[in-house]
């Protein structure tokens, strides 16, 4: 048991060191989904380099959030799917046998579309996290990593008078910075966000998106989203989806003002491809 | 480029509509050319009127374009090629716009420069050079029409044309103005007119320069060649 704990903190610092190395913080190499007999994704082959916002865009079923979803293994809770290739995260090829999935989630969280806070209070939304990840000791440390998470996430000055109530008694576009400063608070080094302005109205939305710039200092950011101006507004990079296929990447001015593949023309200017 | 209409059938329409109101303004534009060297030679000064009333309609279809696309960029947001026409619309409006006021500019100074006497060959050139700036605003909005970028491109190439004949002119009048400085009032004004047929040939290119842009997603990466000596250009009259 000692040995094991040893053993994961030797790796934990592994990881932290190539995290902070330069090069691409996420390597996907050939990955391949299926969900049982349908194959869902295509080789997909594609980098994300550190501090930058990728945007992934394409019609509904391309493949788009399922291949979010490979880097941080949340295919593993779907029985039926199964992937193949390497997703390589800071060196290590997180499909590896002895990865330890809680550990990879702590370096790579997640926002979804529908904000869903834990039904308990804000601050404990916050903690929870830190708690069961145990990146804090004592309670002032506590208090210090929810203030900073909630004030990073723009929602400190809007909750500092009342962290005890429920997380899930704020409104749509606080919740979703909630769920962000949840995501935040193990200090991940890269984010994934599921469509997380769908269920937002425009402020509330342009909130969030001028939280993803300051967070981009800090984190990478992954980002799937059906609005194409988000994408336009929030990336630097985007990458277009079409039938389990990456059809096109590149620079995000490039993508949405010159694409050079005629699916991604179609799709993002509307025409019926 | 992608020619698949939109979903949204009405988008196509709006798209349609700014091409043909640009048509329009083009048009108007190339005959205003027409209309102005045929003042000046021909000493027709009745269509300085009908330029001035084509003008007022020019300033309207700009517009017009303008409002419409903005429009579009407000209702639909456009992508790609279509955020790419619209913007290239804008800018041609703007540069059509130009030609105009410089043609409407050599109409007002054909009713003086007619009751000057005519200078050698001077006419003759002025001539030749409003026909080639005229090809290239009728090859240019082809080009715009047919998408065709190598098109443009050709038609870019021409201002060269034009810019050496603007040299010789310049040279030629600066002469005519030394031996005798009561050449001097048709000079300017003659300057002035070839001046504007010059810049005619300047906002023409840019306007090729924008469809091969709408066209390709990218500016023409060559240098094109810079002719236009008049700035440095001086006359010793002892030679």
């Amino acid at each position: 048991m000692l040995n094991n704990s040893v053993e994961s903190e030797k790796k934990m610092a592994e990881v932290e060191t190539a995290l902070n190395s330069d090069g691409p913080i996420i390597q996907a190499k050939d990955v391949s989904v299926f969900y049982g007999e349908k194959q869902a994704l295509f080789d997909v082959n594609l980098d994300f380099e550190k501090n930058q916002v990728t945007s992934l865009i394409g019609p509904s079923g391309c493949g788009k959030s399922t291949f979010l979803r490979c880097i941080n293994r949340m295919n593993d809770l779907v029985d039926i799917a199964r992937v193949k290739g390497e997703i390589i995260i800071a060196n290590q090829d997180i499909y590896a046998k002895d990865v330890d999935v809680v550990a990879l989630r702590a370096h790579v969280g997640m926002v979804f579309q529908k904000p869903n806070p834990f039904p308990k209070s804000i601050y404990d939304n916050v903690a929870y996290g830190p708690r069961i990840h145990k990146t804090v000791s004592t309670k002032d440390e506590m208090d210090y990593v929810v203030e900073r998470s909630l004030k990073r996430a723009g929602l400190w000055d809007e909750v500092s008078d009342r962290l005890d109530q429920p997380g899930n008694g704020l409104s749509g576009g606080q919740q979703q910075r909630l769920c962000i400063a949840r995501a935040i608070a193990i200090e991940p080094q890269v984010v994934l966000m599921d469509e997380p302005c769908s269920a937002l109205d425009p402020i509330a939305t342009a909130v969030v998106e001028e939280l993803i710039d300051e967070l981009r200092e800090r984190f990478t950011i992954i980002i799937v989203t059906h609005s194409m101006q988000q994408a336009a507004r929030v990336s630097q990079k985007t990458a277009f989806f079409h039938l389990g296929n990456l059809v096109e990447h590149g620079d995000t001015d490039q993508i949405f003002t010159n694409p050079q593949d005629d699916r991604t023309e179609n799709y993002i200017t509307g025409r019926i491809g | 480029m992608n020619k698949d209409a939109h979903i949204v059938t009405s988008f196509d329409n709006d798209l349609k509509t700014v091409e043909t109101l640009v048509l329009e303004m083009a048009g108007l534009v190339e005959a205003q050319v027409n209309d102005c060297v045929t003042c000046l030679l021909k000493q027709d000064l009745e269509l300085v009127e009908s330029i001035r009333a084509s003008d007022k309609r020019v300033d309207q279809l700009e517009t017009e374009i303008g409002d419409m696309a903005i429009r579009i960029l407000v209702q639909r947001q456009p992508m790609a090629q279509d955020l790419r026409a619209v913007v290239v619309a804008l800018k041609m409006v703007s540069n059509l716009e130009r030609i105009g006021d410089y043609a409407k500019n050599v109409a007002k100074r054909a009713s003086v420069v007619t009751e000057l006497t005519p200078l050698g060959s001077s006419n003759e050139t002025i001539s030749r050079m409003s026909e080639i700036v005229q090809d290239m605003i009728r090859g240019v909005v082809d080009s715009y029409v047919a998408r065709d970028k190598d098109m443009a491109d050709h038609w870019r190439h021409k201002d060269e044309d034009v810019d050496l004949i603007h040299n010789t002119l310049f040279r030629e009048l600066l002469t005519y103005m030394m031996e005798n400085p009561r050449n001097i009032t048709s000079c300017m004004h003659l300057l002035f007119i070839a001046k504007n047929f010059e810049r005619m040939g300047d906002h023409t290119t840019n306007i090729a320069e924008q469809v091969h842009y709408m066209v390709s997603g990218a500016l023409p990466d060559d240098d094109r060649a810079k002719s236009d000596l008049t700035s440095s250009i001086t006359v010793d009259l002892d030679e």
